[in-house]
């Protein structure tokens, strides 16, 4: 029976499989304790259960952009969109329990501090969410909309797809909807099952006219997302829910941007190139450790960070 | 049956705090009279579809709790083979269990009509919640249900909140009853099983007649959070709780109207206690004791295909047999 690691980082439980000595030496140089293992090397199953995930590896703080606090990821987000209502008077924040902090606490205290017209509540409905949002933005007011969980974007799919991504090409740039963001927690966290757990970037990853964007750290997050929110074209933003409360850094308190459609090399190498986005940087930062102790293989990792449009030229190059 | 709807419930939090039950956990205890009395009012042969707040109805279906609980822990004696969990569970005309918000009402409208082409005097309830009476495809399936006259029964079951939301913050218009427009509607007391029974035949005899839809508004409460993540106490007070609780719980005002009218005496509500505890608990030891089902079924049933096909597990070398 074959073991499986986690994928995008969730705590999945892991069978091992005979194998026992791999597994005491792969503990000992305290790595991802999941184990990869081609079908080949599979003994008899033994039901043992481990649970197996990546550790967030923070990056050094950041110097440039002024003072910097300790915050989570959903805190980054709070303090990007702190940021963005401050500095923009017609940014309005809305969605589905977004008033009293939203199900993952990334509007918290927006509501007391910005006023109820400005951080409000929408009922149950995912396209009606995203098609309110396309009208807010049409008339250039910045309109940053939450999904509640990106399993949920499915409704308002036509929305994005046909409406908002198409508007300006459709009225020749007489119109658009570019001060549309669309935000969802994104991706598996080990006990999201069906519908708690999608990372449906794929889906939106061949629609021209919208950008879509993963961050793999507070960080990235904030900065990332400042420079959707201030993109003049429609963009959705995934945050990886794994990474709210357990990827911890120091992340400035001003706002700053990181650049759109730029790739990142976060670790050089020479022998094969390594992309990832979102959680499964973390995951894949980790296998580059192992490949080049166990295997000699230098790996480049990088990560993709916006999806669409991507950055061919720094993954392509040599 | 109330009984047994309702100490399923309460094993499945005390399972779930104990986590054997782990992911989403839905309960609808305080909620027992719609499950009963719809059931009460319908012959086995229809059909009946809600989402995720479904053990009670689960069991209104015919299947036993220990079906329901095995499942709920994940395990091979489960009604969905372990694999469907809280969320999705299926049974003889009952489909499901879904996960996604007002995406079964207009799968029960299709049933509706094939109940209709069947021509065996079969109706469709198709129940969702009043968070999920703002979506639009609910719309939808009205529109579709009134046009082609189809046996079906919608059916709010409103208990107040949406999840932390409450029917004004949420609903232009909280007479949800009367959200079909062009479909009759009627609002129910859902606190009290023999009004729901008598509210589901009449629909049911509107239904069968060839009169096309109904609407039906279930007023109800349930005691839990949204989902046992939820404490439930943050978006309304407990004294609120403990009114309904002590004025309106369902079970109460059966057992009332019972002793009342001299139609069953306490001592033999008792032994029904006593009786329902036992299954519950025998129940809840099968649910801990029995096996997972093994690694393999992973990749069972996702396509229908005869020869068996290999699916990708999370990595490229894992390989999941995929058979149905």
């Amino acid at each position: 029976m074959a073991a499986f690691a986690a994928t995008a980082g969730g705590l999945l439980r892991l069978r091992a499989a005979g194998s026992e000595g791999q597994w005491r030496r792969l503990r000992g140089a305290g790595l991802l304790r999941g184990l990869l293992q081609p079908e080949s090397a599979t003994g008899v199953a033994a039901q043992r259960r481990h649970v197996a995930h990546f550790t967030f590896q923070p990056d050094p703080e950041p110097r440039e952009y002024g003072q910097t606090q300790k915050m989570n990821l959903f805190q980054a987000i709070t303090s990007a969109l702190d940021n963005s209502l401050a500095k923009d008077p017609t940014a309005v924040i809305f969605g589905e329990d977004v008033a009293f902090g939203g199900v993952f606490r990334c509007t918290v205290g927006l509501r007391d501090k910005y006023g109820k017209d400005r951080v409000f509540n929408t009922p149950l409905c995912e396209q009606g969410i995203v098609g309110f949002g396309i009208g807010i933005a049409v008339t250039g007011a910045t309109a940053i909309a939450e999904i509640q969980f990106a399993d949920y974007i499915f409704p308002a799919f036509d929305q994005i797809v046909n409406e908002a991504a198409k508007y300006r090409y459709r009225s020749g740039d007489l119109f658009n909807c570019g001060s549309l963001t669309i935000r969802a927690p994104w991706g598996c966290v080990g006990h999201g099952a069906l519908y708690h757990s999608q990372s449906p970037e794929a889906f939106f990853a061949h629609c021209p006219g919208i950008k879509v964007v993963v961050p793999r750290s507070p960080f990235q997050a904030k900065g990332l997302l400042l420079s959707c929110i201030e993109d003049k074209n429609p963009c959705i933003f995934f945050e990886p829910k794994i990474l709210y409360r357990a990827a911890v850094e120091q992340v400035p308190v001003e706002p700053y941007n990181v650049p759109l459609s730029q790739a990142e090399v976060i670790q050089e190498g020479s022998d094969v190139t390594l992309v990832a986005w979102g959680t499964q940087v973390h995951v894949i930062r980790e296998v580059a450790a192992m490949a080049q102790e166990k295997l000699g293989v230098s790996c480049e990792v990088i990560d993709l960070r916006t999806i669409l449009p991507w950055d061919v030229d720094t993954v392509c190059k040599v | 049956m109330m009984q047994t709807v309702r100490r399923m419930e309460l094993k499945a939090d005390q399972l779930y705090k104990q986590k054997i039950i782990r992911g989403f956990c839905h309960l609808c205890d305080g909620q027992e009279a719609c499950c009963v009395g719809l059931e009460a009012g319908i012959n086995p042969t229809d059909h009946l579809i809600t989402a995720y707040r479904a053990h009670g109805f689960t069991f209104t279906r015919g299947l036993s709790v220990r079906e329901i609980l095995a499942e709920l822990t994940g395990r091979r004696g489960g009604c969905a083979k372990g694999k469907g969990g809280s969320m999705h569970m299926y049974a003889k005309n009952f489909y499901g269990g879904n996960g996604i918000v007002g995406a079964q009402v207009p799968l029960g409208a299709g049933i509706a009509l094939a109940c209709k082409y069947n021509g065996k005097d079969e109706v469709c309830l198709t129940l969702y919640g009043d968070g999920a009476a703002n979506q639009g495809q609910i719309f939808e399936a009205y529109n579709m249900a009134a046009l082609w006259k189809l046996p079906c029964i919608f059916i709010c079951e409103n208990n107040r909140y949406g999840m932390g939301t409450s029917v004004e913050r949420a609903a232009a218009s909280t007479d949800y009853y009367k959200r079909g427009d062009f479909i009759p509607g009627l609002r129910v007391d859902g606190m009290d099983i023999l009004c729901v029974r008598e509210a589901t035949r009449f629909a049911a005899a509107h239904c069968r007649s060839g009169k096309g839809p109904i609407l039906m508004e279930l007023q109800t409460y349930r005691y839990h959070g949204h989902s046992m993540s939820d404490p439930g106490v943050s978006y309304r007070t407990r004294e609120e709780i403990q009114e309904v609780r002590s004025k309106s719980d369902p079970i109460m005002l059966l057992k009332d109207r019972m002793v009342n009218s001299n139609l069953a005496s306490v001592e033999e509500l008792k032994e029904i206690d006593v009786e329902v505890r036992k299954e519950i608990e025998d129940a809840a030891q099968f649910a801990t004791a029995d096996p997972e089902p093994p690694l393999e079924e992973l990749g069972y049933h996702i396509y229908s295909s005869d020869p068996p096909f290999e699916v990708r597990g999370a990595n490229q070398w894992i390989k999941f047999k995929s058979i149905s």
